[in-house]
């Protein structure tokens, strides 16, 4: 029997606000010693309130417009009431029946340039726990990360295979770095998947139960621990059992999925409305002032680099990789004036290579898109060679002077004064007699040597073609 | 005969001691030595209920030094030619259930007696930057839960300063025993439903419950966090309004405190009431008490000395130019306690949650299996009958499967009484109210033990108070004369949101109208002992 699986992931969105939801708490603790960026509001000492952090809400509302979801004039926070000791309240500040945002959707290309579209479910807001760790038999709790900011973000039944499921993921990292709204590292938590599968017969209208799989950190992995529950359900199914409501954990090292607990019954987490804080009131004009900046989202200016810049859409998809790079190239598009297409080339074979390197993004480059256009168009018209040109690349970078300003300090305009040039070539010829009298005997492979040598004297200046021809000239006509 | 210093009010310390009268260290010496003379030993974890009958023991903690240190920076500033605020030199108390840093804040539990705070709460910060003096912290019922105070860990419990063996009301018991019996001048408790008027009223002074946020929640122990306001206890309306006049206002550790600007209460004081409108309702002259055996709803009449106060406030107030305005329907009062039941409780579990016993507070000492074991021995330990009633009512009232039945009812009703009071201060309705005179409480002060023990019965002494509460608006409970026994009565006077100063208005014409009244010169057996 053919089968087709059913997969909805469950999505955990750490925001980069400066501070945390509801204190002034710094909210990146990457690199901090556990318990460092803490205070009584966020450890829940007795008598501490939240008070609502402005900029995770105005995040949430981009990330919300990105997903087409419908953003409620008025929303709820809500109590999430269970114990745990990394949960210093012993309930969760989230939004339950009355989120910020409901409905919505993601367009998914695939590989084979089908768009899937999934729906996204739930959109709510919510702060962090900490985390815990057992040592020596010891419970440590690092409350670090109580009261970060996350969106909670919830898939419907919509993914139909792991790879598609990878593909939403390295989407929604796409728009949540292009929004600016997180840093979207799976490896650092800032983006954390959870995954719902189940499978039926292909064709069939009905679901049957699902696993989830807990603990994938990275892409890879969720594809991997699909991959692997597919094949398992369709094993047990197969083999005459049934596939029973589990939550599965994976082991990324072994690649393999474990039985955390049966799911028979879901927890009562006795929600009830938030007191401590206000609703939020997202109004007309505060929501045009968080939109007002809204960028077009990477699919759109895919679609747009092509039709209007006439890329293929291989390079239309590396350039709107990421929004930094995409803004760039348009800037230099617009400063060049030429055809788009050579900026292309340019940002991809060169600039890319610069930025790989550096772990900088496009917009952090001291070599701005104007200086970019700029060196392209002085080796367009000939003041300086090809070579020379790239070379000033890493230059602008290093200096952070216009590429124009450093051809005249250094004198790396191209010599096409054919005077100039014809002495040069006179010189060397004069200072070479043994050289001339072989080429001149028959060994003309030496034009080369000759180019190299004017090459050298000018510091690659002279425009190799004048220098050719010159050359040429004199070894040839004055035998 | 002068007044001594600890019964002086809190707005003549203040001149005395900014003119240079008195200074502040004599005041709480003066003060502290009352106290030592009055109160007996502070209430203790495992205290004996019965040590010491005849004292007051309104304290859990006294802060003798730190009190002794803040007035010495006042008279310092005094001596610099500063001007140490408003409240230079008044001795207060603080009902701990607020956190102060650095002192134990212990929500008269075992669960937080080793807890020191490491912030302190902003009503207080508030009153300590206008010069007050806080004297330490005064005894409640644990975690607030009650309207006796004597279901506090720390016992002896407070008694009433009136007759030694009343209760003083709850659960800012400690506050107005403390006020009553001049232990300091002033005293901030908090009112979730009734638990400043209900005690003030018992104890003969001053209490307010001023509207939900208005003043900063922000260090106060939660018990039901849409219901709790900090509010003043004092002995006369003026030191009252300016006790509010320094505490109100936003702050950003609060957003439910609201941005609205904070009048001047102390201005229109002395207006008096000409043109205001002022309803009494009979459905505040009668109580409804379930019965014990079926649940039906039985209802009373109040006791007649109450009655005959309120009525007699009226005829006060009216003949001072105030318009009476009779027989005004507040049909939804009686749900009152119902709906309170459930919701403060459906607050008060989840806001209890946070004492598991991991971070701070208390932790079973008995070895354990595992974490959930820790929990349930630290919480089974550390909490007392009132908390663990609560947790048990709010868990079940909010579950998935009842709280359509039960917490979204309450709401409702809720919001119903809300809308009782929207009909009657309608400025274009048919009553245009300024205020709701009402007793405060449908009985004086009961005997100690009488009703500890029966938590149903005990909640029905905030029926009158309650419906403020649910409703958000304010309420002001002034002592209104006093019964066959001697014992304290208090008068309610209700308004609008943000109607304070017309409630300190009235209150204070009212005081003005009494004060030739005979009442007015008694005071607590306890002060001359």
């Amino acid at each position: 029997m053919e089968y087709e699986a059913i997969i909805g992931l469950e999505t955990h969105i750490q925001l980069n606000t400066e501070t945390k939801i509801f204190c002034s708490c710094k909210a990146d603790s990457w690199n901090d010693p556990p318990n460092t960026n803490i205070c009584p509001v966020c450890t829940g000492l007795p008598g501490v309130l939240p008070v609502l952090n402005k900029a995770a809400v105005e995040k949430a509302v981009l990330l919300a417009h990105a997903m087409h979801s419908e953003i409620r004039p008025v929303s709820y926070f809500d109590r999430k009431n269970y114990f745990y000791p990394d949960l210093p309240k012993g309930y969760q500040i989230s939004q339950y029946d009355q989120s910020l945002a409901h409905g919505g959707y993601l367009d998914v290309p695939m590989r084979d340039g089908e768009m899937r579209r999934v729906s996204i479910h739930k959109l709510h807001i919510e702060e962090d726990a900490g985390k815990t760790k057992n040592e020596q038999g010891r419970r440590l709790i690092d409350f670090n990360r109580c009261g970060v900011p996350l969106i909670e973000m919830v898939t419907g039944p919509d993914i139909r295979s792991a790879e598609e499921a990878a593909q939403y993921l390295i989407r929604l990292r796409q728009l949540l770095r292009w929004l600016g709204v997180s840093e979207a590292d799976m490896e650092k938590g800032h983006l954390r998947c959870d995954a719902n599968v189940s499978i039926r017969p292909k064709g069939a209208d009905y679901l049957n139960p699902k696993t989830e799989i807990k603990n994938v950190n990275s892409i890879d992995a969720v594809r991997q621990a699909i991959e692997t529950e597919i094949k398992r359900q369709i094993r047990a199914v197969e083999g005459g059992g049934k596939v029973e409501a589990w939550t599965l954990s994976w082991d990324e090292d072994s690649g393999t999925l474990s039985k955390m607990r049966s799911k028979e019954t879901e927890a009562d987490y006795r929600y009830f409305r938030e007191p401590d804080l206000l609703p939020i009131h997202m109004d007309e004009a505060w929501k045009s002032e968080i939109l007002a900046a809204f960028p077009e989202l990477p699919l759109e200016r895919r679609t747009r680099f092509m039709a209007e810049y006439g890329l293929p859409a291989y390079d239309a998809d590396l350039l709107t990789a990421e929004r930094s790079l995409s803004d760039y190239f348009e800037a230099a598009v617009s400063a060049y004036g030429g055809d788009p297409k050579r900026v292309s080339n340019w940002l991809l074979n060169d600039v890319m290579r610069m930025l790989n390197e550096s772990g900088k993004t496009a917009g952090e480059l001291r070599l701005t898109p104007q200086f970019l256009a700029e060196i392209i168009k002085m080796v367009d018209k000939g003041t300086v060679n090809t070579p020379t040109g790239k070379g000033l690349l890493e230059k602008t970078e290093e200096t952070g002077k216009s590429p124009r300003e450093i051809v005249e300090a250094e004198g790396l305009g191209q010599v096409s004064d054919s005077e100039a040039i014809r002495q040069i070539c006179a010189q060397i010829l004069a200072d070479n007699p043994e050289q001339v009298a072989r080429y001149r005997g028959g060994k003309t492979g030496l034009l080369g040597w000759f180019m190299g040598q004017v090459m050298r004297a000018t510091r690659g200046k002279a425009d190799p073609n004048t220098t050719r021809r010159i050359l040429q000239e004199l070894l040839d006509t004055s035998a | 005969m002068s007044t001594p210093i600890p019964f002086l009010p809190a707005h003549e310390i203040a001149r005395q001691v900014r003119s240079g009268e008195l200074s502040a260290r004599q005041v709480t010496e003066a003060v502290l030595e009352h106290i030592a003379r009055v109160d007996g030993i502070p209430g203790q974890l495992g205290g004996d209920p019965q040590a010491e009958p005849d004292k007051v023991h309104a304290f859990i903690t006294l802060t003798a030094k730190r009190a002794l240190t803040q007035a010495e920076t006042v008279d310092a500033r005094i001596a610099a030619g500063e001007d140490p605020g408003p409240l230079a030199g008044v001795p207060f108390t603080v009902k701990d259930i607020f956190t102060v840093e650095g002192t134990p804040s212990t929500a008269a539990s075992r669960m937080l007696a080793n807890f020191i705070a490491p912030y302190t709460a902003t009503p207080v910060e508030r009153l300590e930057n206008a010069g007050a003096v806080m004297l330490g912290k005064v005894n409640l019922d644990e975690y607030t839960f009650g309207s006796s105070s004597e279901s506090s860990a720390f016992q002896p419990s407070p008694r009433n300063p009136w007759n030694l063996d009343r209760v003083p009301g709850g659960s800012s018991g400690g506050s107005t025993a403390a006020v009553a019996a001049g232990e300091g001048a002033l005293s901030l408790g908090t009112d979730t439903a009734g638990s400043i008027r209900q005690p003030a009223a018992f104890c003969g002074v001053v209490g307010v419950k001023p509207t939900y946020g208005r003043v900063s929640r922000y260090g106060l122990i939660a018990f039901g966090s849409s219901l709790d306001v900090p509010g003043p206890v004092a002995r006369n309306v003026t030191d009252a309004a300016l006790m509010l006049q320094v505490m109100a206002g936003a702050d950003p550790h609060d957003s439910t405190a609201v941005t609205l600007p904070v009048p001047d209460y102390l201005s229109g004081l002395e207006k008096g009431v000409r043109g205001l409108r002022i309803g009494l309702s009979p459905d505040y002259f009668r109580i409804t008490y379930p019965d014990p055996q079926d649940g039906s709803l039985r209802e009373e009449a109040l006791p007649e000395a109450i009655r005959t106060a309120v009525l007699k406030a009226a005829e006060a107030l009216a003949a001072q130019g105030a318009e009476i305005v009779e027989d005004v329907p507040m049909p939804h009062t009686r749900y009152g306690i119902p709906a309170y039941f459930v919701i403060s409780r459906v607050e008060a579990a989840s806001n209890l949650h946070r004492f598991d016993g991991v971070k701070y507070g208390y932790r079973t000492s008995q070895p354990v299996a595992d974490l959930r074991e820790m929990y349930r021995k630290s919480r089974g330990e550390g909490f007392g009958v009132q908390p663990k009633l609560r947790i048990l009512m709010g868990m079940y009232v909010s579950a998935a499967q009842y709280s359509e039945q039960y917490y979204n009812r309450a709401l409702r009703i809720r919001t119903l009484i809300r809308r009782d009071f929207e009909r009657v201060f309608d400025p274009a309705g048919a009553y245009r109210l300024d205020a709701l005179l009402t007793p405060t409480t449908p009985t004086t002060a009961f005997p100690m033990q009488d009703v500890y023990g029966d938590s149903v019965l005990m909640q029905y002494a905030d029926q009158l108070t309650v419906p403020a509460n649910h409703a958000g608006i304010p309420g002001l409970s002034l002592p209104g004369g006093l019964d066959a026994e001697g014992l304290p009565l208090g008068i309610q006077l209700l308004g609008p949101d943000f109607s304070e100063s017309t409630l300190f208005r009235i209150g204070r014409a009212y005081e003005k109208a009494t004060a030739e009244e005979a009442w007015r010169a008694t005071t607590p057996k306890i002060v001359h002992g």
